[in-house]
């Protein structure tokens, strides 16, 4: 069994490399034959159903889980940014707490964050246009801008590639059009980043898709690879057209398969 | 002149009188002393019981630990070994029995507490035991000895210097479980320290508030403070404080009016948790601004103990 | 030797315990089930011991005292809903702080107000002198509307407790039997009280339906190994009582506690693995 730690990256080349891979929960696998590369400056959508094995994927980017099989190599630290939809909105924490929960890997858990720490921090909201609110209170921000702290902690970790769960959902277009063009700007900066989405149109927009449905049905640029055979086989049949793009029936703008927003009630 | 003044000297010093009058006895400085003591614990730990979610466990913690204080006081042995083996007895109980098919955990739970609580109940009828089964209850803040302050002084001194250098890991892994590894928390760390804490704050305040009343310091001046702030840092140093003016107040209310001590402290603290509800209530509803958002749902749905995150809709909150 | 342990059942006080036991056992074990299927177990243990100050009242104020408890514990569970409405989180530390208020309320009421201090303990953990036939009455009575109640509602009660999303969606509406529910538990609770005290209603409400459960499933049997278990383990715990001169609630919840610990140990070697 190996995991991610033991094969690690170095200098240039991919941020994560992933072959041959499979991977479950005790004897229930959930991921199997799974390969693919991860540039840097490169954005890959992750596309799949629910219980697709997209978490499972980040599970094991992340080193939480061991692979089956296969051999899962990553460089530097992976930075994980949940959905924001299940934070803890109640939670005493203003957004730059949140963003210097980033730092928790690199200094001794005895100390707590001094200056240098906060300055990073404060970089990282910088960048992602929040300094202004670094100290109002996590919850008392709007989705968008939730979502965005949580890239900030990301940041902070000086994550070389990012595994962003789903960071579109529940969000308005303003709101997902400053996500969308923060993405851009990171992926520019030399980060890798991986997108899990259920949005196709969103998805062409990036560079690299990989789709998953328990196992890998496809994974390349985007522009070739989202074909209609291909989403299909992804989401099975729980395709609903919402639109088709003018002129071409083989190309579709915007798939919503029906999935459960609230998962946890 | 002298004459006009007079009344109002007399008066004054009537209320200087009935506010300093109190603590001239070593008694009641004692008891002031354990109760600062337990408020800034209870205060300080609290805050995390309340964002862990743990007021059950809390509760739960100090009925199983009964057996243990009881053992000890039969054994004249120092409370702290009591609690310390009983907290080890119930948590290895709470492990077994959490194996249980097909009940919940919170069931098995239950289970292991009306045993073990059982058990002390019955330890402590037995004709060996001194007839102190009400203090080990309720709390004895007026019997308090130097040593126990000592004791508990050590005590609180532990578990304050913990929450300073766990403050970090405590905060990632509350806020976000899953995220946690990934940033380099360790939430089995945070569980077991959490609890461990729990426990000797519960030693602290059970001899000032007795085991049945020592979850109101461990959750009443926190969820107090939560109302309040917004920042965990400072809504650590209010629930401290605003436990420690309960405990004061409680002490008044038991040295004027007779009522007993630690029942009178614990009643504060649920009473003033009540009145910030009210103020919280009263102020969202005239719109004043943004109350920390909360959301409709009955004790219906509530009382489910299976852990429901909420829907997201903290958009419009 | 025989008759040295049939001594105890002699007495007049333990032959009225054993009574309330009986009354006890169809409302106790039904509710059990209900109890442990929607995970109550918090609830049920908050509202038993809630039922406490509602005693005190009742014995200093001169009211009979099943009423004080019942009032008591209703005023606890309508409290809590009302409070807790309008929170998205943190009804556990509500529930903890309004049961410590209350049991801090029951503390004063009685060693302040009316000087009944003496009455705590044995409300708290139940006491043989302690009941009356009003109890016994109160206990049969209490049993009785749990059996209707479980008739009634039993179905809606099953299928929330299983999927509440789904039930929703099949157009059952489970806010008035929720309510009843929480209810009745109170109803047993507040029953149970003088027979094993406030603190520890479950006792009889909880572990017995637990303990059954770990050997079936299919609720029919469940409901009625736990009634049989209530009886089973509050006779002897009662026997124990009086040969130990501790209250019985303590000795019922040592023994029910120890009949789980070994039926799990059972369970757990002849069902082979530990499947959670």
């Amino acid at each position: 069994m190996l995991s991610a730690k033991d094969n690690t990256l170095d200098g240039d080349g991919p941020l994560a490399e992933v072959s041959g891979l499979s991977a479950g929960y005790g004897t229930r696998s959930v991921l199997s034959d799974v390969g693919f590369r991860v540039e840097p400056g490169t954005r890959v959508g992750v596309l799949g159903p629910n219980g697709g094995g997209k978490t499972t994927l980040f599970k094991v980017l992340l080193g939480e889980l061991a692979p089956a099989t296969g051999s899962v190599a990553v460089r530097g630290r992976c930075g994980y940014v949940p959905q924001t939809e299940r934070s803890r909105l109640d939670y005493p924490v203003s957004a730059l707490d949140v963003a210097l929960m980033g730092t928790l890997g690199r200094i001794p858990w005895w100390r707590r964050p001094g200056r240098g720490e906060r300055r990073v921090a404060l970089e990282a909201l910088q960048k992602v246009g929040l300094r202004d609110l670094a100290n109002e209170r996590f919850g008392e921000l709007s989705g968008g801008e939730r979502q965005r702290v949580l890239v900030a902690r990301a940041l902070v970790q000086d994550a070389g590639l990012l595994l962003l769960d789903e960071p579109f959902s529940g969000l308005d277009a303003p709101s997902s059009e400053r996500l969308m063009s923060l993405l851009e700007l990171l992926a520019d900066e030399g980060r890798g980043l991986m997108i899990a989405t259920h949005d196709v149109g969103q998805a062409r927009s990036w560079d690299l898709v990989l789709c998953l449905n328990g196992r890998q049905v496809a994974f390349g640029r985007s522009a070739e690879t989202l074909t209609r055979p291909v989403v299909e086989a992804t989401y099975g049949a729980q395709i609903v057209v919402v639109e088709r793009e003018r002129g071409d029936p083989e190309r579709l703008s915007a798939i919503l398969p029906p999935h459960h927003h609230n998962e946890g009630t | 002149m002298w004459d006009a003044a007079y009344p109002a000297v007399a008066f004054s010093n009537g209320i200087w009188r009935a506010i300093v009058d109190p603590w001239t006895e070593g008694i009641m400085q004692r008891a002031l002393a354990e109760v600062a003591l337990l408020g800034v614990v209870g205060g300080a730990l609290g805050c995390w019981i309340v964002f862990y979610e743990l007021s059950y466990s809390a509760e739960s913690l100090a009925h199983a630990m009964f057996p243990g204080l009881v053992m000890a006081v039969l054994l004249g042995v120092p409370l702290l070994l009591g609690a310390g083996v009983g907290v080890a007895v119930a948590a290895l109980a709470i492990a077994v029995f959490g194996r249980a098919p097909r009940i919940g955990k919170d069931t098995s739970v239950a289970v292991v507490i009306s045993a073990l609580f059982g058990l002390g109940v019955v330890l402590a009828f037995s004709p060996e035991s001194p007839s102190g089964l009400q203090h080990l209850l309720f709390g004895d803040v007026l019997g308090v000895s130097n040593l126990d302050l000592w004791t508990a002084a050590g005590l609180a001194a532990v578990v304050l210097v913990a929450l300073r250098l766990l403050h970090g890991q405590l905060l990632a892994v509350g806020f976000d479980r899953e995220s946690a590894r990934s940033l380099g928390g360790r939430p089995g760390l945070a569980d077991v320290a959490l609890l461990v804490l729990v426990a000797l704050a519960t030693v602290v305040a059970v001899q000032g508030l007795g085991n049945l009343l020592v979850v109101a310091v461990l959750v009443g001046p926190a969820a107090t403070a939560r109302l309040l702030s917004r920042r965990m840092v400072p809504m650590m140093a209010l629930a401290a404080l605003l436990a420690v003016l309960a405990g004061i107040v409680g002490l008044y209310l038991s040295y004027y009016a007779g009522t007993a001590a630690g029942a009178s402290v614990a009643g504060t603290m649920v009473l003033s948790y009540l009145l910030a509800l009210a103020a919280d209530a009263i102020q969202k509803r005239a719109g004043g601004g943004r109350a920390i958002g909360f959301r409709g749902r009955g004790v219906v749905s509530g009382a489910y103990t299976f852990s429901s995150r909420s829907s997201g809709d903290g958009e419009d909150a | 030797m025989l008759e040295e342990l049939y001594e105890p059942f002699a007495l007049p006080f333990v032959q009225r315990g054993l009574l309330e036991v009986l009354a006890l056992s169809v409302g106790a074990g039904l509710v059990g089930t209900w109890v442990v299927l929607r995970g109550l177990a918090f609830y049920s243990h908050a509202v038993g011991t809630a039922a406490f100050p509602g005693v005190v009242l009742a014995g200093g104020l001169g009211f009979a005292a099943p009423l004080g408890a019942l009032a008591s514990a209703v005023v606890f569970a309508g409290g809590l809903e009302r409070l807790s409405r309008g929170r998205r989180s943190g009804y556990d530390s509500l529930t903890a702080l309004v049961l410590v208020g209350m049991m801090a309320l029951g503390v004063i009421l009685a060693s302040d107000v009316f000087f009944s201090g003496s009455d705590v303990d044995t409300l708290l953990f139940g006491s043989l002198l302690l009941i009356g036939r009003d109890d016994v009455s109160f206990a049969a009575a209490a049993s009785v509307v749990t059996f209707f109640a479980s008739y009634l509602f039993g179905r809606v009660w099953l299928a929330t407790g299983f999927d509440p999303a789904a039930a929703r969606s099949l157009g059952l509406r489970s806010a008035v039997p929720d309510a009843v529910l929480l209810l009745l538990i109170a109803l047993v609770g507040a029953a149970a009280l003088f027979a094993v005290g406030a603190i520890l209603v479950t006792t009889l409400l909880v572990v017995p339906a637990a303990t059954a459960r770990l050997f079936t499933r299919r609720l029919l049997p469940w409901q009625i190994a736990s009634i049989a278990l209530v009886v089973a383990e509050g006779a002897p715990g009662l026997w124990l009582s009086v040969a130990t001169n501790a209250p019985p609630g303590a000795t019922i919840a040592m023994l029910a506690g120890g009949v789980f610990a070994l039926c799990l140990v059972v369970r757990l070697l002849t069902g082979g693995g530990l499947p959670r």
